[in-house]
């Protein structure tokens, strides 16, 4: 092993043990949960927004709300179920895959694999849908074939 | 294409049409999701008039209509008259109209209260958390809060003198004082 590789493969060692690290599974803190949870929370004036992203009034009053119920002692599903009693599953940008709103999640895959299933059935090489030709149509084929062939030499010399 | 998978094409296209034949029937003021039809949320707000705190519990038994508005708010000064004449027309009944400040200051909503002849009830909202407890978009809004405490239901956008004395003599008669 050459120099540079032993120092390439150090670097990868150090790259993936930082991001290992960084990834690590720890308690959260106060400020990464409000985070966690306003960027799940929709602003409910704005709409396409998450709280954590919206510069509304009503989100930064939100954002005050759930600072309040992680000191509180909540859980996040606690919290997001608050805003849930009050406005439905609509607040949340991600809907839970449950209930009616799992058909958002499940209609684009039965589409995909629907149109999968209709793309493999296109590429499929056809069944063939004439009875192979008998004996004898075979000789009077090839007979034909050879006399076309014959007729056809001349003219494919002179072309050349 | 295999038969199936038209025919399921023809039904989901079919599922589709009649659901939004069904969406496009509703009224988009009336949006019966979240706190409808689920007890009125309590709550204790300063009154703007600093008279005071107002209390939701203070009004049971009756019918409490609920109605959030700010003074930066077009549709709410739509609504207004309309809201005066049916409260002038309750006002000594079993009715009770609350007004809740909505994203507004203190000041500039005493200013439209005394300019817009809103003489019922109204309270700061500070912190948005009473909007918050019934599901509010943004002003204006109404919500309508059966005797029994129930929230029988809701309309988005500004109102008008019909509708509020359809939903209101619709609860009425639950009235136990």
């Amino acid at each position: 092993m050459t120099r540079e590789r032993a120092l390439i493969l150090v670097a990868l060692v150090a790259i993936l043990g930082a991001t290992g690290w960084s990834a690590r599974p720890h308690d959260a803190t106060a400020a990464e949960r409000v985070d966690r949870i306003t960027s799940e929370l929709r602003c409910v004036t704005c709409q396409g927004l998450s709280v954590k992203d919206s510069p509304a009034a009503s989100a930064r009053q939100m954002q005050g709300l759930v600072v309040q119920r992680v000191a509180e002692g909540r859980t996040d599903d606690e919290i997001r179920d608050e805003f849930r009693a009050s406005y439905g599953d609509w607040v949340l940008l991600s809907p839970p895959a449950s209930s009616w709103t799992g058909l958002i999640w499940l209609v684009p895959i039965v589409a995909l694999a629907a149109g999968l299933v209709v793309a493999v059935g296109r590429m499929r090489p056809g069944a063939p849908s004439v009875a192979p030709p008998s004996a004898g149509e075979l000789a009077v084929l090839r007979e034909r074939v050879a006399r076309e062939e014959a007729l056809d030499l001349p003219q494919a010399d002179g072309a050349e | 294409m295999p038969r199936w998978l038209r025919y399921t094409i023809v039904v989901g296209i079919a599922a589709l049409v009649i659901v939004l034949m069904l969406s496009f029937r509703r009224d988009p003021h009336d949006i019966r999701t979240g706190t409808v039809n689920k007890p009125a949320a309590a709550f204790t707000a300063d009154k703007l008039d600093s008279t005071g705190t107002l209390s939701l519990k203070d009004y049971a038994g009756k019918v409490v209509v609920l109605n959030f508005f700010a003074s930066w708010c077009p549709p709410c000064k739509e609504e207004n008259p309309a809201l005066v004449r049916v409260w002038e027309r309750y006002r000594t009944s079993d009715v009770v109209f609350i007004g809740i400040v909505y994203g507004d200051s203190t000041e500039k909503a005493r200013a439209y209260v005394s300019t817009n002849g809103v003489t019922w009830p109204t309270v700061q909202d500070e912190d948005g958390r009473i909007a918050f407890a019934y599901g509010v978009f943004g002003p204006p809004e109404t919500y309508f809060i059966a005797p029994d405490g129930i929230i029988a239901g809701r309309h988005i956008g500004p109102i008008d003198e019909a509708t509020l004395v359809t939903a209101i003599d619709g609860l009425r008669p639950k009235a136990t004082r």
